[in-house]
């Protein structure tokens, strides 16, 4: 039996796109409080808006190659559902971060309190993407690619994901080394 | 874990909440039959009562937690902690409930933020009752005059099976819960984590507000208790110093009283 399609969303979708964009900015916000550099303000939603941005492209290519790919305006309406689940969890994920932040001394509880929360709001964003793509993908049968295409489309996923989670960290964590030097 | 719901009372869904139920016998089924009280909360059914009453129950009991904890040192830290006990439970479930619900809604899970924290703090009032029935073992401690020591690692035991006991109720909750949206027009998905989540958050938060608001448990020869002690970095820079202490590299003179 196939699994249902996901909950919508219990906020608008407006929202959790705004959430997207300021959950970022606050993150960067508690960590240019705390050590005193404004850089992370701004260096925060740039990461995180530039790596979609700059990777996006090539999972829809690389995706369509094999065969089992959504199609264009899934994958756009899929990246955004995913971009608002990662607002909504990081929104949520906000105030604890900020309280551990604010109530250690140490620089480095602060690094590591902003760090998990937004890594572990990429995670469940990405985990939201791969859910929308599959709800969204062709039957491997009308779609022609089989089920090597289906693994394909899988394996071209994970290699995405994790390029892209490597990215996004070695930025975040050359952001960090700047503001902490 | 499987993906089988638990099993549980019939599900009539959102729209039938059922007949409030007074504070004391929500209570009473706390602790006799929390599986229909889950089932409530996952119906939506009375959840501001249930907010209200297990707030005043984590409340009341954690003071009485706190004030035999205090008793150990006797005077004012039995006021002291019977005051900051409370505000650590509850101000952990409001820091954290937030994130059950938004790491739930982010993953697709049908999350209704008052349902999570009533859920939440229904777990929490369970292990303040389980903490609250421990107290004569607190005040038994005190009568035999059990060294300071001995005395922290009996309540960090009670401590640890009463989270242990609120964890599992969260568990149930958000199973049962996720049963009922099964069974209802929204599908649901990403429970397990929103819960794993919820649990991580919690030990943080709850583990260095608690760092925060200590001392609850003084020695004896304390010649003035503080209210709390001075902000001298968080429970993981502690932890990371116990550990260089463990090998013998020291950085402070002596510990505090």
């Amino acid at each position: 039996m196939p699994l249902p399609a996901p909950a919508p969303f219990p906020v608008p979708r407006g929202v959790a796109a705004a959430l997207a964009a300021a959950g970022p900015l606050a993150i960067g916000g508690i960590l240019a409080a705390r050590l005193g550099d404004p850089g992370p303000v701004l260096g925060a939603p740039a990461i995180v808006f530039g790596v979609v941005a700059a990777t996006s492209p090539a999972l829809y290519i690389a995706s369509a190659a094999t065969g089992h790919a959504p199609p264009l305006p899934a994958v756009v309406r899929a990246f955004g559902v995913a971009l608002g689940a990662f607002g909504l969890a990081l929104a949520g994920l906000l105030l604890p971060a900020a309280f551990l932040a604010m109530s250690s001394q140490s620089r480095a509880a602060t690094l590591a309190s902003t760090s998990a929360a937004i890594a572990a709001a990429g995670l469940f964003g990405l985990r939201r993407l791969a859910r929308e793509l599959a709800d969204h993908a062709p039957p491997a049968e009308a779609s022609g690619a089989g089920g090597v295409g289906v693994l394909a489309s899988r394996v071209v996923f994970a290699v995405w994901a994790v390029a892209t989670v490597l990215i996004a960290g070695r930025l975040w964590l050359q952001l960090a080394a700047e503001v902490l030097a | 874990m499987t993906g089988r719901a638990m099993p549980g009372p019939a599900m009539p869904g959102p729209a039938m909440p059922g007949p409030a139920v007074p504070g004391p016998a929500i209570i009473e089924l706390v602790l006799r039959d929390r599986r229909e009280v889950l089932a409530r909360i996952a119906r939506g059914a009375d959840l501001p009562h249930i907010l209200r009453t297990m707030i005043a129950t984590i409340a009341i009991t954690m003071a009485i937690v706190g004030a035999a904890l205090g008793s150990y040192r006797g005077g004012a830290q039995i006021a002291y902690a019977a005051i900051k006990l409370p505000i650590v439970l509850v101000g952990t479930a409001a820091l954290s409930a937030p994130a059950l619900w938004a790491t739930g809604a982010a993953l697709g899970r049908r999350a209704r933020l008052t349902a999570d924290l009533a859920l939440v703090t229904t777990a929490l009032a369970f292990g303040a009752l389980l903490l609250a029935a421990c107290t004569p073992l607190i005040l038994l401690g005190r009568a035999i005059d059990l060294p300071y020591h001995d005395m922290i690692l009996l309540v960090v035991g009670m401590f640890a099976v009463a989270g242990i006991a609120a964890l599992h109720v969260v568990v149930r909750g958000a199973a049962l819960g996720q049963a009922s949206a099964t069974s209802a027009t929204f599908a649901a998905s990403g429970w397990r984590t929103a819960v794993a989540s919820l649990c991580v958050v919690f030990s943080l938060v709850g583990g260095q507000l608690a760092w925060a608001l200590r001392p609850y448990l003084v020695r004896p020869r304390t010649a003035e208790p503080p209210f709390v002690r001075e902000l001298d970095g968080s429970l993981y820079d502690a932890i990371a110093g116990t550990v260089q202490s463990a090998q013998g590299i020291y950085t402070r003179d002596g510990a505090p009283l």
